[in-house]
């Protein structure tokens, strides 16, 4: 990954996190953390996923909220 | 032409009245019978019977002064007025007897004693309700002669580039001054003076530019002589006929009459029968259609193999085969998901259709995106996520039954003029008002509107508002409980309300945050929840935030907390900005789903397609628009169809976006104008205007009306027919005869639509979604006993600050917005004569902000944000709160969106152009960027010009 | 425009402030800037239109409906010469030439000076005693020319 990928790909954690904020208002953090998925499963193009995991997977996931956190790890699945 | 349905339009001389009680009258010995409160002028006209009249006509209330309609009733002495005179039962009414000819006679005798002699060489030779009088009652000689005192000498008014004032035509009936108030709003005639001396005045007896008039035309339409005439028939004469067709601007989508005279328009008229506007219009629509035959229109087909090369004009057939052979070289070469297109607004339901066709089966992927994605997306988010459908709950003209309005981040008296007068109208009937708006926009005063709280929050902060709102009708005990049993999932009512109950929701929490006082909150909570019916209206003030979703599900969980939902009056209403976004969001121009609002993902519904189509398509969602630029700068998104929009004025963070489109291999621009986003294409294909073309548009209250051509394409084909030869030539064959044919298969694809067809829209003039079985004549409200999704459901709102903070280096907020004469990016509205009304963007600032810069009225003034700098001239406007500065942004020039942020919706990407953190400072000559833009654009107009 | 001067935006101020709140104030309003300036200042026309919610087109139409008030300075007398029928029967014309040829300016307009106005006016109330005129503000019945050169010598000379 060069600069200006790394760059985007931070931006996707950003945008995840946004994803999380909004969600995470919800009592039960399971159901959150699913929902979070299945949002990221119904607008995030292919690309956008795997760039995700992928930086994930090389940067590992602690700029992730938690709600966050384990929603990824059920895209990983 | 013959296949249009043939409208007329009647005048009934007084409005309709609505009764539960009907009266029947005689009128010159036929009964007829009336709701009560009808006139006696507007009987007699059901009755066959036009009585002569010059005041009065049926969009305004009656007022009796031209003595003209003059009835004898039995039993009643003398003449009353029939305009003025309502219907009785078992009235007896003669409307013609020799008495009354004699007086009729004596009074037109009287107005043309003052009128000139010239009908021969008068503009409304033919079209004058004085000179059909005059000939209705029979006038043969004027008794006073025309050598006293009179008005002939009077001079003309040509300073509205529309209309010219001709004071010495004018009869003082007073229809120019009652259409400003009643129709319009806004109150920019009176009459001067009194007796002979009268006069009809703009503003302090002024010329009509210096005035309070915003041109809207209603004053035009109303005057029964050549008083107020429109210029261009003036020029032209009159027409000698007219097509019934939508407007192209904003999203009310008025019904206009285009008038014509062989195949030029002549002039464009408020349909009366148009159930968006009913009547009336704006300076856009009705005036601003000359840049459909501006000189700067692109009409032959061009070609380049890089931007920095001329332009080289080629056919059709060469300019198709070469779109088409680079968008598979580029799939050949990066892989099928490496181009896509986008979808414009502007555009008809059958041309976006086509397009999203286009990309899912010609291309084979779902990299399909439409303007909506920087306007309304959250709307189609949140809505769908809180009530099942995507689209506003309400008619336009359920507005006449609201009782307490509430406007959130709109300016519907700019953006969406003909909507905000039929608002103003409500609120001069004692409608209550509340405006959540970082401005003091004209709703919140105004003549004879006064908003009864402005929530003047600080950008940024909706979400803290809406929770706090909630707060106090959760713990004020203002909920509806039955409302919310019957109607609401109870479980997320509960977590619901659990969160907007927390302290550190109440508007005590919240004003540190919103800058708006906690007390004046709760009783803009308490007198939206306990006014009677209350209804919100929204715009782009809500959507384009990083948490524009969470607002829109935070403005539905309102209503429904309350109750303000399924019926008259209420609802949650977006105000959509372009003509068709709606539209463009119900035909599948997403990358995540199918007409109707279908994820790509459901089997069922792509199925569906797949059969219809004939091939197979893909379940994955393709990329959004942002999405797009950063796949450009990647390297794996080369190519893109860009079909009338012009991504590089109107998307956020302009230096991105044209990094991006530099990145890219093949840009195909569809379009009336070398747009800014041409100016980095490889190949152009020119569109035609709304007047070239058939279709539909769908208008904010789901409201679909047809489109009708009253001119062929000028550049010989019709962009739906562009579409479908570039599909051939990709080798994915469509094969349509018409447009009709499109939206048959549209019908055929998508339940809401199933009802759909032209046959149906020349019947019913035009029909709001869902049509089908169950609603063949459309849907006017939704959610009326149910929600779409069944119960509506609550969600919590918590609100987190955006990233566009203030610091010591950008210490200000910037928001944007629109202005009542211009459009968008301008591409149209720049094209005529509205530019004398707004000819440059300013940037717009308090007092103490312009004062602490040492900035005056009219300097130039930097702007630095995180993202870049532009210049403008500043305003200082105490409209504005201190800390927070404004600007438009139709200019291209202006740069606004070099200073606008990458920051947006989490749910849908909408860009958050409404909040940028800034500095301002004095400042001598334009930035940087905007020197790299001029030479840039000079050089660009240099490749036109020199094309080969 | 021009801004108001400091007296003329004190009398727009202290009418409004004076009839605040009050229903249908708009012409106590206009009575009471009038009556402190003589006139109301055209520049007084948008804060009115604020102030009561109106527009400048609204305010206008009123002002210019009243003969009463006026947008500039009166002259520093004012004539108003009766010219309805009965005052005419018993010669008000010949009085009013008469006060034109003494104020040096015609009917329905002002000296240049700004000294002398002239008005017409149609019954002031007196039709059994005319001619009748009003002479800055009181009333004067039965006029002959000789009266009304004196009145406006008197005048010339005070």
């Amino acid at each position: 990954m060069n600069h200006d990928s790394t760059a985007r790909a931070q931006h996707l954690i950003k945008m995840a996190n946004d994803i999380g904020a909004f969600f995470e208002a919800m009592p039960d953090q399971h159901q959150a953390a699913r929902d979070v998925a299945a949002h990221i499963r119904k607008f995030w193009e292919p690309r956008m996923q795997r760039s995700f995991l992928e930086y994930l997977q090389s940067h590992g996931d602690t700029a992730l909220k938690p709600v966050v956190r384990e929603a990824a790890r059920t895209l990983n699945a | 032409m013959d296949t249009h349905p043939h409208y007329d339009d009647v005048d009934f001389g007084t409005p309709e009245r609505v009764s539960d009680t009907a009266v029947t009258l005689q009128i010159d010995g036929f009964a007829v019978t009336v709701p009560q409160g009808t006139s006696v002028m507007r009987a007699a006209v059901q009755a066959g019977t036009q009585i002569p009249k010059l005041c009065a006509t049926d969009s305004l209330e009656p007022f009796g002064s031209c003595r003209l309609c003059l009835v004898e009733i039995e039993g009643r002495r003398g003449f009353p007025a029939s305009c003025t005179t309502p219907a009785e039962a078992g009235m007896v009414v003669r409307t013609q007897s020799p008495r009354l000819a004699q007086l009729r006679r004596g009074v037109m005798e009287l107005y043309i004693s003052d009128h000139p002699l010239d009908c021969l060489t008068c503009p409304t030779n033919g079209d004058c309700e004085l000179q059909d009088m005059a000939g209705a009652v029979g006038l043969r000689e004027v008794r006073y002669g025309y050598e006293g005192l009179n008005h002939l000498k009077d001079q003309a008014d040509l300073s509205n580039p529309y209309f010219a004032y001709d004071p010495s035509k004018c009869i003082v009936c007073n229809r120019c001054v009652r259409a400003c108030e009643e129709t319009q709003g806004t109150f920019a005639l009176t009459i001067s003076g009194r007796g002979f001396a009268s006069r009809v005045s703009p503003g302090e007896s002024e010329p009509f530019m210096g005035s309070e008039c915003v041109s809207c035309g209603a004053c035009v339409n109303a005057c029964p002589t050549a008083t107020l005439m429109e210029k261009s028939v003036i020029d032209a004469g009159l027409p000698d006929h007219s097509v019934i067709t939508t407007c192209a601007y904003c999203g009310v989508g008025c019904g206009f009459k285009a008038e014509m005279k062989g195949n030029e328009v002549v002039r464009m008229t408020p349909w009366k029968d148009g159930k968006a506007n009913e009547g009336h219009a704006c300076v856009k629509g009705r005036f601003a259609w000359g840049y459909t035959t501006h000189k700067d229109r692109i009409l032959k087909p061009m070609i380049r193999s890089k931007i920095t090369d001329p332009w080289q004009e080629v056919s059709w057939e060469t300019a198709i085969a070469h779109a088409a052979s680079e968008f598979r070289r580029l799939q050949e070469k990066y892989g099928t998901d490496a181009v896509g297109g986008i979808t414009s607004s502007r555009c008809t339901n059958e041309e976006t259709y086509l397009v999203q066709k286009l990309v899912r089966a010609a291309f084979h992927n779902n990299n399909v995106d439409t303007c909506a994605r920087v306007c309304h997306s959250p709307t189609g988010y949140g809505l769908g996520q809180t009530y099942g459908t995507s689209a506003g709950t309400q008619t336009f003209k359920s507005v006449e039954h609201s009782d307490v309005i509430l406007v959130i981040g709109a300016n519907p008296t700019d953006a969406h003029p003909v909507f905000g007068s039929r608002m103003k109208k409500r609120l001069r009937e004692g409608a209550r008002l509340i405006v959540v708006d970082p401005r003091k926009i004209e709703l919140v005063q105004s003549a004879h509107v006064q908003a009864d709280f402005h929530l003047q929050l600080r950008p940024g902060t909706n979400v803290a508002m809406i929770s706090a709102l909630a707060h106090v009708v959760v713990t004020e005990g203002l909920v509806n409980e039955r409302f919310v049993e019957e109607r609401c999932d109870a479980e997320s009512f509960r977590v619901w309300r659990d969160f907007v109950a927390r302290p550190d929701n109440s508007p005590e929490a919240m004003e540190p945050v919103t800058g708006v006082p906690a007390a004046l909150v709760r009783q803009a909570a308490r007198l939206y929840a306990t006014g009677g019916n209350a209804a919100i209206y929204y715009g782009l003030g809500v959507t384009e935030h990083a948490q524009g979703s969470t607002m829109v599900i935070g403005i539905a969980n309102l209503a429904m907390a309350t109750g303000n939902i399924g019926r008259e009056g209420v609802g949650v209403n977006p105000l959509r900005g372009q003509n068709n976004v709606q539209g463009s969001c119900d035909m599948g121009s997403f990358p995540h789903e199918y007409p109707g609002y279908r994820h790509v993902s459901d089997d069922a519904t792509r199925l569906l397609f797949e059969k219809d189509w004939g091939l197979s398509l893909r379940k994955e969602p393709g990329l959004r628009i942002p999405n797009m630029f950063e796949a450009a700068l990647d390297g794996s998104f080369m190519g893109l169809y860009c079909q009338g929009e012009d991504i590089v004025q109107s998307d956020p963070n302009t230096q991105h976006v044209t990094a991006a489109l530099e990145a890219m291999e093949c840009i195909v621009v569809q379009d009336l104008f070398l747009n800014e986003t041409a100016k980095y294409a490889h190949v152009f294909l020119p569109g035609s205007s709304f007047l070239e073309k058939d279709g539909t548009f769908t208008n904010a209250e789901r409201r679909i009306s047809r489109v009708r051509k009253v001119m062929a394409p000028k550049p010989g084909l019709a962009d739906w027919e562009v579409t479908v030869a570039l599909s051939n030539a990709l080798g994915y064959p469509m094969h349509y005869e018409d447009p009709s044919e499109i939206m048959d298969e549209i019908a055929r694809l998508t339940p809401t639509f199933s009802g759909v067809s032209y046959t149906r829209l020349d019947q019913l003039g035009s029909v709001q979604w869902p049509c089908n079985a169950q609603n063949p004549e459309g849907t006017p409200l939704m959610h009326i006993d149910r929600f779409v999704r069944g119960k509506g459901r609550f969600m919590p709102t918590q609100y987190v600050p955006t990233d566009e903070k203030i610091t010591p280096r950008f210490p200000l907020l910037l928001t944007t917005g629109r202005i009542l004469s211009q459009y968008n990016v301008g591409a149209q509205t720049r094209r005529t004569e509205n530019v004398r009304f707004h000819e440059e963007d300013r940037l717009d600032l308090h007092p103490h902000d312009a004062e602490d810069r040492g900035i005056q009225d009219g300097d130039w003034v930097g702007i630095t944000s995180r993202a870049g700098e532009t210049v403008l001239r500043a305003r200082v406007s105490d409209r504005m709160q201190p800390g927070v500065v404004y600007t438009t942004f139709h200019f291209p020039e202006s740069g606004a969106n070099v200073i606008t942020t990458d920051n947006s919706d989490w749910a849908t990407n909408c860009p958050e152009y409404k909040v940028t953190a800034v500095q301002v400072v004095k400042v001598m000559h334009t930035s940087e960027w905007q020197d790299a833009y001029q030479r840039f654009n000079a050089n660009q107009l240099r490749l036109l010009q020199e094309k080969v | 425009m021009n801004a108001m001067t400091t007296r003329e935006t004190q009398a727009v101020d202290a009418a409004l402030t004076r009839f605040r709140g009050e229903e249908g104030a708009l012409l106590p309003v206009l009575h009471a800037v009038q009556d402190t300036l003589g006139y109301i200042p055209k520049q007084a026309t948008p804060a009115l239109a604020h102030a009561f919610n109106l527009s400048r087109a609204e305010i206008h139409g009123v002002i210019t409906y009243y003969h009463h008030f006026r947008q500039t300075a009166p002259a520093q007398h004012r004539l108003a010469l009766c010219q309805a029928e009965a005052c005419q029967a018993r010669g008000s014309r010949a009085l009013t030439a008469t006060a034109e040829a003494a104020t040096g300016c015609r009917l329905g307009e002002h000296s240049d000076d700004n000294r002398w106005s002239l008005e017409p006016v149609y019954c002031l109330g007196l039709c059994a005693s005319g001619p009748a005129l009003e002479l800055d503000g009181k009333l004067h019945a039965r006029l002959t020319p000789e009266r009304l050169e004196a009145l406006i010598r008197h005048k010339e000379l005070s």
